[in-house]
């Protein structure tokens, strides 16, 4: 089995055993929250994958969200239906938001994401507040219906079907890391000027990265949506597109797994560190700039910088008394 | 200034000539704010670099550019970006075609690669070869993409004698080959014995075009460079 796909398989399998393991209501939150939380990084690493720091990720989630209860609450319409309307509702808006961003690059880029996901936050709160609910948030959004002959109104049936979504998600994600995109992506981080002038449409590559990204994220916007029955504007303002940055960057954008492992550990964390409440963004604040002092790479490059470590080691160890300059 | 298909042709002139600047404005680099460039005869002055590129022009730059977290055969599949002709749908699909374009990029950049000397560095990581073959991968770079016009700014800068020999043999197979090259370069004796013509440039002026032989015995090239050394010295 490639990497790739063992990876993968790594993340479905894991998935499917927890159920196996406990069927408790909390940790099956935890992991709803977790799988949730990889669905959104993994899609905002595809776009950091072409050099873009996106922080207005979360507001497509809100979007996302916002349109997928707003259709089920009040056109009737089936949450099979909606999670894919909600999906598509933030990506048509991440077009004409991307092809204005990504006109600029790095601080001007970085500020007017940020600009943006302001703009939609104070929209879902202080707007239309008899449509989108205000300050005290749009509540009574129905569970996902019955679909196949599958109920969805337990905490395990939810687990399943965010498990299924991730597993997809990451598939897919993956799939075009190991691809020509990803390649391509990777080439354009790195120095977008000589894959410019080596034939790539470098602005075409960073808007579908864009536009794909926030497909993905309306589609875990729908599902939040859902879950929690419940949407205030703050879910997706910025507090939560740090908390989205830090699992990212504290994994390691260099891998398309980095996401995965620093959500995992840091979703676990959060968990832990509830006690904490509004001090608990202080704590994850300290882990990045720790990261970024100490392993720049992310934790997902720590055993190979380890193994880089050790190598050298052995060389010095072996290498004959009394050899180098001298002093 | 028009350059002949197939033949080899410098740009030369003092530093602060303006060399680099015409590389920039045929590529599509830096905006044209005067004056047309033709291609086959298709105006390109508009366009983005990346259709440039398409229309079959390549380049390198000064400072040798590449993607230095990739391996040497990674660097020349970017470049071979417009021939696998990708797309998303089957990128996620893998579909049977799909790696089977992607074999046959492969198979060309390895064959391009050994053409060039770098066949036993494919895996290496491109930021940590040495200068010559940094030179070499940016030159394979360009070659991937298809291009008719390769433009090459100073591509025998920090060569040995022997490093530049063997890359004005590999300049000479090209123009054998019909791939027209564009070239700056400060070596002059290689620019005299390697190029069919050669344009000379001072404050951005057009101040003589010819064969190598009429350029250094052309008087107001010479006091161009005067302070400087002759040309062909």
């Amino acid at each position: 089995m490639s990497g790739p796909a063992a990876g993968v398989a790594l993340i479905a399998l894991t998935a499917a055993a927890l159920p196996l393991i406990t069927r408790d209501s909390y940790y099956l939150d935890v992991a709803t929250t977790i799988l949730m939380n990889l669905t959104l990084t993994m899609s905002f690493r595809l776009q950091i994958s072409t050099g873009q720091i996106n922080m207005a990720h979360i507001s497509f989630m809100g979007i996302g969200a916002y349109a997928s209860a707003l259709l089920v609450t009040r056109a009737g319409l089936s949450f099979w239906a909606t999670l894919w309307i909600g999906a598509l509702v933030a990506a048509s808006l991440a077009v004409p938001i991307g092809s204005i961003a990504l006109r600029v690059s790095g601080p001007y880029y970085f500020l007017i994401t940020f600009a943006f996901s302001e703009v939609v936050r104070l929209f879902f709160n202080n707007f239309f507040e008899g449509l989108f609910g205000g300050p005290s948030g749009l509540v009574g959004i129905p569970k996902p219906g019955r679909v196949l002959g599958l109920a969805f109104d337990s905490k395990l049936a939810l687990y399943g079907l965010m498990a299924v979504m991730c597993v997809v998600v990451v598939l897919a994600l993956v799939r075009l890391d190991y691809s020509r995109f990803g390649l391509t992506a990777g080439a354009i981080r790195q120095a977008d000027l000589v894959a410019e002038t080596l034939g790539v449409n470098v602005f075409r590559y960073k808007l579908t990265a864009f536009v794909l990204g926030s497909f993905v994220a309306g589609l875990a916007g729908v599902f939040f949506a859902h879950f929690r029955q419940v949407l205030h504007s703050s879910d997706f303002g910025l507090e939560p597109m740090v908390l989205l940055v830090v699992f990212t960057v504290i994994g390691g954008t260099g891998s398309v797994w980095g996401p995965a492992v620093g959500t995992i550990l840091m979703t676990i964390a959060s968990e832990l560190l509830r006690e904490l409440h509004h001090y608990e963004i202080l704590v994850f604040g300290a882990v990045l700039i720790l990261t970024m002092l100490f392993a720049p790479e992310g934790l997902v490059a720590l055993p190979s910088a380890a193994r880089r470590l050790l190598r050298r080691r052995r060389r010095q160890a072996t290498a004959p008394a009394g050899a180098g300059l001298a002093p | 200034m028009t350059v002949m298909p197939g033949s080899i042709h410098g740009l030369i002139g003092p530093n602060g000539a303006g060399k680099s600047t015409v590389f920039n404005l045929i590529t599509g680099v830096i905006p044209l704010t005067a004056g047309e460039i033709r291609y086959k005869r298709e105006r390109i002055s508009e366009l983005r670099p990346s259709e440039i590129c398409r229309r079959g022009i390549a380049r390198t730059f000064q400072a040798t550019a590449l993607f230095r977290e990739y391996t040497v055969l990674q660097n020349v599949l970017v470049g071979a970006h417009l021939l696998a002709a990708p797309g998303l749908v089957p990128a996620l699909l893998w579909s049977r075609a799909y790696r089977e374009r992607e074999r046959r990029a492969r198979e060309r950049a390895h064959a391009l690669l050994t053409s060039l000397g770098l066949g036993a560095v494919a895996g290496q990581v491109a930021g940590q070869l040495p200068h010559r073959d940094q030179k070499a991968l940016a030159l394979a770079m360009a070659l991937a993409t298809g291009a008719e016009l390769v433009i090459l700014d100073e591509p025998l800068a920090g060569l040995t004698d022997h490093e530049k020999a063997e890359t004005t043999a590999v300049l000479r197979r090209l123009a054998e080959q019909s791939v027209t090259v564009l070239l700056v370069e400060h070596d002059m004796k290689a620019v005299m014995g390697v190029c069919d013509t050669v344009t000379v440039l001072d404050h951005g002026v057009r101040i003589a075009e010819g064969t190598p032989r009429e350029i250094q015995t052309n008087a107001v090239v010479i006091e161009a460079y005067l302070g400087a050394e002759e040309p062909g010295a």
